[in-house]
Protein backbone atom coordinates (compact mmCIF):
# COMPACT_ATOMS: atom_id res chain seq x y z
CA UNK A 1 0.00 0.00 0.00
CA UNK A 2 0.91 3.48 -0.52
CA UNK A 3 3.43 4.40 2.08
CA UNK A 4 5.45 7.45 0.01
CA UNK A 5 3.99 11.04 -0.44
CA UNK A 6 1.98 12.42 -3.26
CA UNK A 7 4.67 14.57 -4.71
CA UNK A 8 6.70 11.42 -4.98
CA UNK A 9 3.88 9.30 -5.91
CA UNK A 10 3.61 11.77 -9.32
CA UNK A 11 6.77 12.06 -9.52
CA UNK A 12 7.52 8.14 -9.70
CA UNK A 13 4.37 8.15 -12.55
CA UNK A 14 5.91 10.51 -14.56
CA UNK A 15 9.52 8.66 -14.20
CA UNK A 16 7.10 5.44 -15.96
CA UNK A 17 5.74 7.70 -18.28
CA UNK A 18 8.82 9.13 -19.57
CA UNK A 19 7.94 12.86 -18.68
CA UNK A 20 11.06 13.76 -16.49
CA UNK A 21 13.41 15.90 -17.20
CA UNK A 22 17.04 14.39 -17.57
CA UNK A 23 18.03 15.98 -14.06
CA UNK A 24 14.88 14.95 -12.57
CA UNK A 25 15.32 11.76 -13.85
CA UNK A 26 18.78 11.18 -12.40
CA UNK A 27 17.43 12.66 -8.81
CA UNK A 28 14.92 9.79 -8.21
CA UNK A 29 17.02 7.46 -9.49
CA UNK A 30 19.22 8.55 -6.91
CA UNK A 31 16.22 8.04 -5.00
CA UNK A 32 15.13 4.68 -5.50
CA UNK A 33 18.93 3.17 -4.77
CA UNK A 34 18.75 4.73 -1.42
CA UNK A 35 15.14 3.40 -0.55
CA UNK A 36 13.21 0.08 -0.21
CA UNK A 37 10.06 1.97 0.30
CA UNK A 38 10.37 4.15 -2.95
CA UNK A 39 11.51 1.22 -4.55
CA UNK A 40 8.67 -1.12 -3.63
CA UNK A 41 5.97 1.85 -4.68
CA UNK A 42 7.39 2.25 -8.17
CA UNK A 43 7.03 -1.44 -8.14
CA UNK A 44 3.42 -1.31 -7.68
CA UNK A 45 2.75 1.72 -9.88
CA UNK A 46 4.74 -0.42 -12.91
CA UNK A 47 2.66 -2.81 -12.04
CA UNK A 48 -0.14 -0.90 -12.78
CA UNK A 49 1.15 0.88 -15.57
CA UNK A 50 1.69 -2.19 -17.58
CA UNK A 51 -1.67 -3.60 -16.78
CA UNK A 52 -3.18 -0.71 -18.39
CA UNK A 53 -0.80 -0.67 -21.55
CA UNK A 54 -2.78 -4.15 -22.17
CA UNK A 55 -5.68 -1.90 -22.89
CA UNK A 56 -7.39 -2.38 -26.51
CA UNK A 57 -10.09 -0.82 -27.94
CA UNK A 58 -13.59 -2.16 -27.88
CA UNK A 59 -14.97 -3.65 -31.16
CA UNK A 60 -18.54 -2.36 -31.62
CA UNK A 61 -21.19 -4.86 -33.46
CA UNK A 62 -20.10 -5.88 -36.74
CA UNK A 63 -23.13 -3.75 -38.73
CA UNK A 64 -22.22 -0.55 -36.65
CA UNK A 65 -22.04 1.29 -39.69
CA UNK A 66 -25.22 0.46 -41.45
CA UNK A 67 -27.24 1.09 -38.18
CA UNK A 68 -25.69 4.74 -38.07
CA UNK A 69 -26.54 5.24 -41.35
CA UNK A 70 -29.83 3.65 -41.19
CA UNK A 71 -30.74 6.43 -38.35
CA UNK A 72 -29.25 9.34 -40.14
CA UNK A 73 -32.63 10.11 -41.60
CA UNK A 74 -35.33 9.29 -38.86
CA UNK A 75 -33.18 11.70 -36.83
CA UNK A 76 -35.48 14.36 -34.36
CA UNK A 77 -33.01 16.63 -32.32
CA UNK A 78 -34.38 16.14 -28.06
CA UNK A 79 -34.76 19.00 -26.72
CA UNK A 80 -32.80 19.16 -23.55
CA UNK A 81 -35.35 20.92 -21.40
CA UNK A 82 -37.52 17.99 -19.39
CA UNK A 83 -41.27 18.24 -19.65
CA UNK A 84 -41.39 18.24 -16.24
CA UNK A 85 -39.86 21.18 -15.91
CA UNK A 86 -42.13 22.61 -18.99
CA UNK A 87 -44.55 21.50 -16.61
CA UNK A 88 -43.68 23.98 -13.95
CA UNK A 89 -42.73 26.52 -16.12
CA UNK A 90 -46.34 26.35 -17.66
CA UNK A 91 -48.29 26.12 -14.00
CA UNK A 92 -46.41 29.44 -12.90
CA UNK A 93 -46.55 31.40 -15.85
CA UNK A 94 -50.50 30.15 -15.82
CA UNK A 95 -50.74 30.93 -11.99
CA UNK A 96 -49.18 34.22 -12.58
CA UNK A 97 -51.88 35.14 -15.17
CA UNK A 98 -54.57 33.78 -12.81
CA UNK A 99 -53.64 35.81 -9.32
CA UNK A 100 -53.35 39.32 -12.06
CA UNK A 101 -56.64 38.96 -13.30
CA UNK A 102 -58.17 38.58 -10.56
CA UNK A 103 -56.52 41.58 -9.15
CA UNK A 104 -57.57 43.33 -12.71
CA UNK A 105 -61.27 42.13 -12.03
CA UNK A 106 -61.26 43.17 -8.62
CA UNK A 107 -60.40 46.50 -9.81
CA UNK A 108 -57.31 47.12 -8.04
CA UNK A 109 -55.40 49.49 -11.22
CA UNK A 110 -58.89 50.87 -11.69
CA UNK A 111 -57.18 54.52 -9.88
CA UNK A 112 -53.84 53.74 -11.44
CA UNK A 113 -54.29 56.10 -13.95
CA UNK A 114 -52.54 59.10 -14.25
CA UNK A 115 -51.21 62.17 -16.54
CA UNK A 116 -47.42 62.07 -17.04
CA UNK A 117 -46.54 66.05 -17.64
CA UNK A 118 -43.27 66.20 -19.57
CA UNK A 119 -43.20 69.66 -19.00
CA UNK A 120 -42.54 69.00 -15.56
CA UNK A 121 -39.29 67.47 -16.06
CA UNK A 122 -35.91 69.77 -15.99
CA UNK A 123 -34.87 70.04 -19.78
CA UNK A 124 -32.49 72.86 -21.20
CA UNK A 125 -35.05 75.56 -21.96
CA UNK A 126 -33.02 76.79 -25.71
CA UNK A 127 -34.15 73.25 -27.06
CA UNK A 128 -37.72 73.25 -26.31
CA UNK A 129 -39.61 75.65 -28.20
CA UNK A 130 -43.19 75.23 -27.37
CA UNK A 131 -44.59 72.80 -24.76
CA UNK A 132 -44.90 69.25 -24.27
CA UNK A 133 -47.28 67.22 -24.91
CA UNK A 134 -49.15 65.64 -21.63
CA UNK A 135 -49.08 61.52 -22.25
CA UNK A 136 -52.46 60.04 -20.67
CA UNK A 137 -51.22 56.46 -18.19
CA UNK A 138 -53.87 53.87 -17.61
CA UNK A 139 -52.03 50.97 -15.58
CA UNK A 140 -54.87 49.13 -15.63
CA UNK A 141 -54.29 49.08 -19.93
CA UNK A 142 -50.80 48.11 -18.90
CA UNK A 143 -51.60 45.50 -16.81
CA UNK A 144 -53.68 44.08 -19.51
CA UNK A 145 -51.11 44.16 -21.83
CA UNK A 146 -48.83 42.47 -19.65
CA UNK A 147 -51.80 39.44 -19.48
CA UNK A 148 -51.87 38.84 -22.87
CA UNK A 149 -48.49 38.66 -23.61
CA UNK A 150 -47.63 36.18 -20.69
CA UNK A 151 -50.65 34.35 -21.97
CA UNK A 152 -48.62 34.06 -25.25
CA UNK A 153 -45.26 33.25 -23.09
CA UNK A 154 -47.45 30.29 -21.87
CA UNK A 155 -49.02 29.22 -25.02
CA UNK A 156 -44.64 28.99 -26.42
CA UNK A 157 -44.30 26.97 -23.17
CA UNK A 158 -46.77 24.51 -23.99
CA UNK A 159 -45.70 24.31 -27.50
CA UNK A 160 -41.95 24.48 -26.97
CA UNK A 161 -41.08 22.81 -23.41
CA UNK A 162 -44.28 20.11 -23.38
CA UNK A 163 -45.62 18.72 -26.03
CA UNK A 164 -43.44 18.92 -29.25
CA UNK A 165 -40.63 16.84 -26.43
CA UNK A 166 -43.99 14.71 -26.01
CA UNK A 167 -44.50 13.66 -29.25
CA UNK A 168 -40.70 13.34 -30.12
CA UNK A 169 -40.41 11.15 -27.44
CA UNK A 170 -43.48 8.99 -28.56
CA UNK A 171 -42.51 8.96 -32.31
CA UNK A 172 -39.16 7.51 -30.79
CA UNK A 173 -40.33 4.50 -28.91
CA UNK A 174 -42.77 3.54 -31.31
CA UNK B 1 -6.50 9.43 -43.73
CA UNK B 2 -5.06 12.65 -42.85
CA UNK B 3 -6.71 15.97 -41.49
CA UNK B 4 -6.81 17.28 -44.88
CA UNK B 5 -8.80 14.03 -46.11
CA UNK B 6 -11.42 14.22 -43.23
CA UNK B 7 -11.88 17.91 -44.11
CA UNK B 8 -12.77 16.84 -47.68
CA UNK B 9 -14.89 14.28 -46.75
CA UNK B 10 -16.86 16.26 -44.58
CA UNK B 11 -17.09 19.07 -47.43
CA UNK B 12 -18.73 16.30 -49.66
CA UNK B 13 -21.05 15.40 -46.75
CA UNK B 14 -22.13 18.52 -46.29
CA UNK B 15 -22.65 18.91 -49.96
CA UNK B 16 -24.98 16.23 -49.96
CA UNK B 17 -23.42 13.35 -50.40
CA UNK B 18 -24.42 11.14 -47.51
CA UNK B 19 -22.65 7.87 -48.25
CA UNK B 20 -19.11 9.55 -47.70
CA UNK B 21 -20.20 9.69 -43.93
CA UNK B 22 -19.72 5.88 -44.43
CA UNK B 23 -15.73 6.66 -43.92
CA UNK B 24 -15.86 8.48 -40.71
CA UNK B 25 -18.40 5.87 -38.75
CA UNK B 26 -15.93 3.28 -40.13
CA UNK B 27 -12.86 4.86 -38.86
CA UNK B 28 -14.00 6.23 -35.86
CA UNK B 29 -16.40 3.68 -34.71
CA UNK B 30 -14.03 1.48 -32.55
CA UNK B 31 -13.11 4.55 -30.13
CA UNK B 32 -16.36 6.00 -30.02
CA UNK B 33 -17.76 2.79 -28.79
CA UNK B 34 -14.60 2.42 -26.43
CA UNK B 35 -15.42 5.80 -25.02
CA UNK B 36 -19.22 5.21 -24.58
CA UNK B 37 -18.10 1.60 -23.05
CA UNK B 38 -16.17 2.78 -20.13
CA UNK B 39 -18.80 5.47 -19.67
CA UNK B 40 -21.37 2.80 -19.61
CA UNK B 41 -19.91 -0.39 -18.55
CA UNK B 42 -22.35 -1.87 -20.68
CA UNK B 43 -22.15 -2.94 -24.26
CA UNK B 44 -25.49 -2.59 -25.71
CA UNK B 45 -25.98 1.06 -24.09
CA UNK B 46 -22.91 1.45 -25.31
CA UNK B 47 -23.69 0.62 -28.85
CA UNK B 48 -26.95 2.93 -28.80
CA UNK B 49 -25.28 5.81 -27.52
CA UNK B 50 -22.50 5.50 -30.00
CA UNK B 51 -24.69 5.20 -32.89
CA UNK B 52 -26.80 8.61 -31.29
CA UNK B 53 -23.45 10.32 -30.93
CA UNK B 54 -22.87 9.65 -35.14
CA UNK B 55 -26.01 10.36 -35.78
CA UNK B 56 -26.03 13.43 -34.04
CA UNK B 57 -22.61 14.62 -35.01
CA UNK B 58 -23.79 13.92 -38.85
CA UNK B 59 -26.70 16.37 -37.81
CA UNK B 60 -24.28 19.56 -36.13
CA UNK B 61 -21.82 18.70 -39.02
CA UNK B 62 -22.19 22.34 -40.29
CA UNK B 63 -21.08 23.49 -36.74
CA UNK B 64 -17.76 22.14 -36.91
CA UNK B 65 -15.29 24.63 -37.41
CA UNK B 66 -12.07 22.61 -37.85
CA UNK B 67 -10.40 24.38 -35.75
CA UNK B 68 -9.79 20.78 -33.43
CA UNK B 69 -9.22 17.47 -35.21
CA UNK B 70 -12.82 15.72 -36.17
CA UNK B 71 -12.31 13.11 -33.62
CA UNK B 72 -11.71 15.49 -30.83
CA UNK B 73 -14.80 17.06 -31.58
CA UNK B 74 -17.08 13.38 -32.06
CA UNK B 75 -15.20 11.93 -29.40
CA UNK B 76 -16.69 14.94 -27.31
CA UNK B 77 -19.84 14.21 -28.18
CA UNK B 78 -20.02 10.68 -27.46
CA UNK B 79 -18.66 11.32 -24.07
CA UNK B 80 -21.59 13.89 -23.18
CA UNK B 81 -24.09 11.72 -24.99
CA UNK B 82 -22.85 8.53 -22.95
CA UNK B 83 -22.57 10.43 -19.53
CA UNK B 84 -26.48 12.03 -20.52
CA UNK B 85 -27.52 7.79 -20.76
CA UNK B 86 -25.28 7.38 -17.68
CA UNK B 87 -26.91 10.15 -15.48
CA UNK B 88 -30.90 9.01 -16.66
CA UNK B 89 -30.09 4.94 -16.11
CA UNK B 90 -27.98 5.24 -13.03
CA UNK B 91 -27.76 8.21 -10.51
CA UNK B 92 -25.75 7.11 -7.86
CA UNK B 93 -21.68 6.98 -8.04
CA UNK B 94 -19.63 4.48 -6.38
CA UNK B 95 -16.37 5.77 -5.17
CA UNK B 96 -13.70 3.38 -5.00
CA UNK B 97 -12.72 4.84 -1.94
CA UNK B 98 -14.92 2.61 0.44
CA UNK B 99 -15.06 -0.03 -1.92
CA UNK B 100 -12.87 -2.92 -1.88
CA UNK B 101 -12.10 -5.21 -5.18
CA UNK B 102 -13.94 -8.58 -5.48
CA UNK B 103 -11.62 -11.45 -4.83
CA UNK B 104 -12.16 -14.49 -5.08
CA UNK B 105 -9.85 -16.56 -2.36
CA UNK B 106 -10.77 -20.04 -4.46
CA UNK B 107 -8.37 -19.07 -7.05
CA UNK B 108 -4.54 -20.33 -5.76
CA UNK B 109 -1.41 -20.00 -6.83
CA UNK B 110 0.19 -16.41 -7.90
CA UNK B 111 -1.53 -13.68 -9.72
CA UNK B 112 -1.80 -15.06 -13.34
CA UNK B 113 -1.89 -12.22 -16.05
CA UNK B 114 -5.21 -13.41 -16.69
CA UNK B 115 -6.21 -12.48 -13.26
CA UNK B 116 -4.49 -9.36 -12.61
CA UNK B 117 -6.66 -8.29 -15.99
CA UNK B 118 -9.78 -8.73 -14.02
CA UNK B 119 -8.81 -7.45 -11.43
CA UNK B 120 -7.83 -4.25 -12.89
CA UNK B 121 -10.73 -4.45 -15.18
CA UNK B 122 -12.78 -4.91 -11.61
CA UNK B 123 -10.91 -1.38 -10.00
CA UNK B 124 -11.26 0.38 -13.02
CA UNK B 125 -14.92 -0.13 -12.85
CA UNK B 126 -15.03 1.36 -9.71
CA UNK B 127 -13.55 4.65 -10.51
CA UNK B 128 -16.04 7.67 -12.32
CA UNK B 129 -16.73 7.73 -15.58
CA UNK B 130 -14.96 10.91 -16.19
CA UNK B 131 -11.52 8.84 -14.31
CA UNK B 132 -12.16 6.13 -16.33
CA UNK B 133 -12.23 7.67 -19.75
CA UNK B 134 -9.12 9.98 -19.09
CA UNK B 135 -7.49 6.60 -18.30
CA UNK B 136 -7.86 4.27 -20.47
CA UNK B 137 -7.95 7.38 -23.75
CA UNK B 138 -4.35 8.04 -22.01
CA UNK B 139 -3.33 4.36 -22.13
CA UNK B 140 -3.92 4.09 -26.32
CA UNK B 141 -1.85 6.74 -26.89
CA UNK B 142 -3.52 8.16 -29.59
CA UNK B 143 -4.76 11.18 -27.65
CA UNK B 144 -2.30 14.04 -26.20
CA UNK B 145 -3.46 15.29 -22.77
CA UNK B 146 -4.62 18.35 -24.17
CA UNK B 147 -7.31 16.56 -26.66
CA UNK B 148 -8.29 14.28 -23.36
CA UNK B 149 -8.69 17.45 -21.69
CA UNK B 150 -11.20 18.80 -24.56
CA UNK B 151 -12.94 15.62 -25.23
CA UNK B 152 -13.75 15.23 -21.16
CA UNK B 153 -14.38 19.10 -21.26
CA UNK B 154 -11.63 19.53 -18.32
CA UNK B 155 -8.45 21.43 -18.42
CA UNK B 156 -5.17 19.66 -19.02
CA UNK B 157 -3.63 19.66 -16.09
CA UNK B 158 -6.71 18.44 -14.05
CA UNK B 159 -6.42 15.67 -16.60
CA UNK B 160 -2.97 14.61 -15.45
CA UNK B 161 -4.12 14.78 -12.36
CA UNK B 162 -6.69 12.68 -12.66
CA UNK B 163 -4.63 9.77 -14.57
CA UNK B 164 -1.76 10.16 -11.40
CA UNK B 165 -4.53 9.69 -9.03
CA UNK B 166 -6.44 6.93 -10.60
CA UNK B 167 -3.07 4.90 -10.99
CA UNK B 168 -2.10 5.49 -7.73
CA UNK B 169 -5.91 3.91 -6.35
CA UNK B 170 -5.23 0.96 -9.34
CA UNK B 171 -2.12 0.48 -7.91
CA UNK B 172 -3.48 0.48 -4.34
CA UNK B 173 -6.33 -2.26 -5.01
CA UNK B 174 -3.93 -4.82 -6.82
CA UNK B 175 -1.51 -4.55 -3.50
CA UNK B 176 -4.29 -5.30 -1.54
CA UNK B 177 -4.96 -8.05 -3.65
CA UNK B 178 -1.92 -9.32 -3.91
CA UNK B 179 -1.63 -9.24 0.09
CA UNK B 180 -4.98 -10.84 0.24
CA UNK B 181 -3.36 -13.91 -2.24
CA UNK B 182 -0.14 -14.21 0.16
CA UNK B 183 -2.42 -14.69 3.01
CA UNK B 184 -4.25 -17.10 1.27
CA UNK B 185 -0.86 -19.35 0.27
Amino acid sequence: MKNTPQPLDDTLLNYLDGSLKPEEKTDIEKLLQQSDTLRVRLDELRGIHFALRQIKLDQPSKNFTQLVMGKLDGYTERSTFPIRNGIWLLAGVLVAVGIVSLLVSSGVFDQTQTVVDLNKINLPKQYIQEPLPSIPFNGKLLINIIIVLNLGLAWLVLDRAILKPYFQRRMQTH
Amino acid sequence: MTNEEEFQCIDRILAGDQQAYTVLVDKHKYYAFSIALKVLQNRNEAEEVAQDAFVKAYHHLSKFNREAKFSTWLYRIVFNTAISAKRKSKPIFQSIENTIVEYNPGSEGTLESSDKKKYVNQAMAKLNEADRTALSLFYLDEFSLDEIAAITDSAANTIKVRIHRARQRLADELTLILKQEALTL
